[in-house]
């Protein structure tokens, strides 16, 4: 061990004891109070006359030190205890020191002796407190089992979440403006689409890109669209079928059907606008209006299919 | 000695440690009370009440807490004192000047230190090297 010589500067921490140690913060509630011992050792032997003292002394004085008032403390209580009572009073002190060997009547002198060197208290760190213009809202107050000693809350907002949701807007007039742009945003962008992917054609002559108009494509066959019916009105045309043979008999559709085959008597617009109710609503307006028979939905024949989520998976007669 | 039972008893009447049978001379430490103050201690009352509360002792008074920091300041003191003793009967027996050498820096050793302990009974060997 080397007998290293540290200096007991008055007020100074005096000497590390390990510094390898691994402080957790259990340790550094004793090491912290050690600390303040060694400085009073430190202080009282700069007191003394000292220069400057070994480590393991220094140890040793604190050492002493630290188990003597823990002493004088034990002793007292047991005194204490000793005559039934549980506050240690002045006159148990005095017996404790006087029987760990300590001359009391010297005290007093030394008292008034000892007034020359005082040692600063460290400085005391403040909780962080958040400013008045941080904190928002009230903090939570303590629940009954926490001391008021502990410190506060933080904010809610750090801990407590709140989802919120806006309300849908309901306002007719709002709707019906916000469905009307949305669909005139939507038709001009596709036409817009439309023209600069695929062909088109101009007014002007010069200008040709300012007012794009989309190409027509003549068909070879104009009338083909007319009879085809769309995606849209087969899907249609499915749900409508798998809805009508719970309600009607089979008779009455074979009677439709074949009527609808023949196209062209006028009883069947009779029938078929009879039928017309039991169809999908939205397209009963246009149905009575537009007395096309080849406008009409197509009533196919009835198949019996085992898939009936409105894909159609076979046709009859179309290729 | 006795103790009355009573909770407060400024007027404590123990016998010193060599006291002779009979009325004991009354403590002079009630004076020491009034006229310690928290600035003259250097032991803070906060470290001197922890170990006191660690040993089970929970103090009422904190003069109690000061004049039990005061007794064991004196305590080491004294023993510096002490130590401080040897240490210049060993510098000016060695023959040296007494003018300058030994008289500004003294060190404390433990060579000086354990022959102090050893008057109040305290032995400590230390270890001179460790292995």
């Amino acid at each position: 061990m080397a007998d290293a010589a540290a200096t007991a500067g008055a007020g100074g921490s005096g000497t590390r004891s390990g510094s390898k140690q691994s402080t957790n913060p259990a340790d550094n509630y004793h090491l912290a109070r050690r600390r303040t011992l060694q400085v009073v050792v430190s202080s009282l032997l700069t007191e003394a006359g000292f220069e400057s003292a070994e480590k393991a002394s220094v140890e040793t004085l604190t050492e002493m030190l630290q188990s003597y008032i823990s002493e004088i403390g034990r002793s007292a209580k047991s005194y204490c205890e000793h005559t039934a009572r549980t506050q240690p009073t002045l006159s148990d002190i005095v017996v404790t020191l006087v029987e760990m060997g300590f001359n009391v009547d010297t005290l007093p002198a030394y008292a008034k002796r000892s007034q020359r060197m005082v040692i600063t208290a460290p400085p005391v760190t403040n909780q962080p407190v958040t400013p008045k213009a941080l904190t928002a809202g009230q903090n939570r107050p303590h629940p009954p089992h926490i001391p008021s000693h502990f410190p506060e809350f933080p904010d809610p907002h750090t801990y407590i979440k709140t989802p919120t949701y806006r309300e849908p807007v309901s306002d007719y007039q709002v709707l019906r403006e916000k469905a009307a742009s949305q669909r005139r945003d939507v038709e001009r962008a596709l036409t817009r689409f439309m023209a600069k992917t695929g062909e088109t054609q101009s007014l002007f002559k010069d200008d040709v890109s300012t007012f794009p108009l989309i190409a027509a494509r003549p068909f070879t066959i104009p009338y083909l669209t007319a009879l085809l019916p769309s995606e849209l009105e087969m899907q249609q045309m499915e749900e409508t079928d798998s809805s009508e043979q719970d309600e009607q008999t089979d008779t009455e559709n074979l009677a439709l059907h074949i009527s609808m085959e023949d196209s062209g008597a006028e009883k069947e617009n009779t029938s078929v606008l009879q039928q017309n109710p039991s169809l999908s609503g939205s397209r009963n307006g246009e149905e009575n209006i537009i007395d096309n028979p080849y406008l009409r939905p197509v009533k196919k024949p009835k198949i019996r299919r085992k898939n009936r989520h409105g894909i159609l998976l076979c046709c009859p007669g179309w290729s | 000695m006795s103790c009355s039972g009573s909770g407060a008893d400024p007027e404590a009447a123990p016998a010193s440690a060599a006291s002779a049978p009979g009325p004991a001379p009354p403590v002079s430490a009630p004076a020491a009370l009034p006229s310690s103050t928290a600035a003259e201690n250097k032991i803070p009352d906060a470290v001197t009440g922890y170990y006191l509360n660690r040993a089970g002792f929970e103090a009422s008074d904190p003069r109690i807490i000061r004049l039990i920091s005061l007794a064991a300041q004196k305590f080491i003191s004294d023993i510096a004192n002490d130590a401080l003793q040897h240490c210049k009967m060993k510098g000016t027996a060695s023959g040296s000047s007494r003018s300058k050498s030994k008289d500004r820096k003294y060190t404390l050793t433990m060579e000086d230190l354990t022959p102090a302990l050893s008057e109040y009974g305290i032995n400590v060997k230390k270890p001179h090297y460790f292995t």
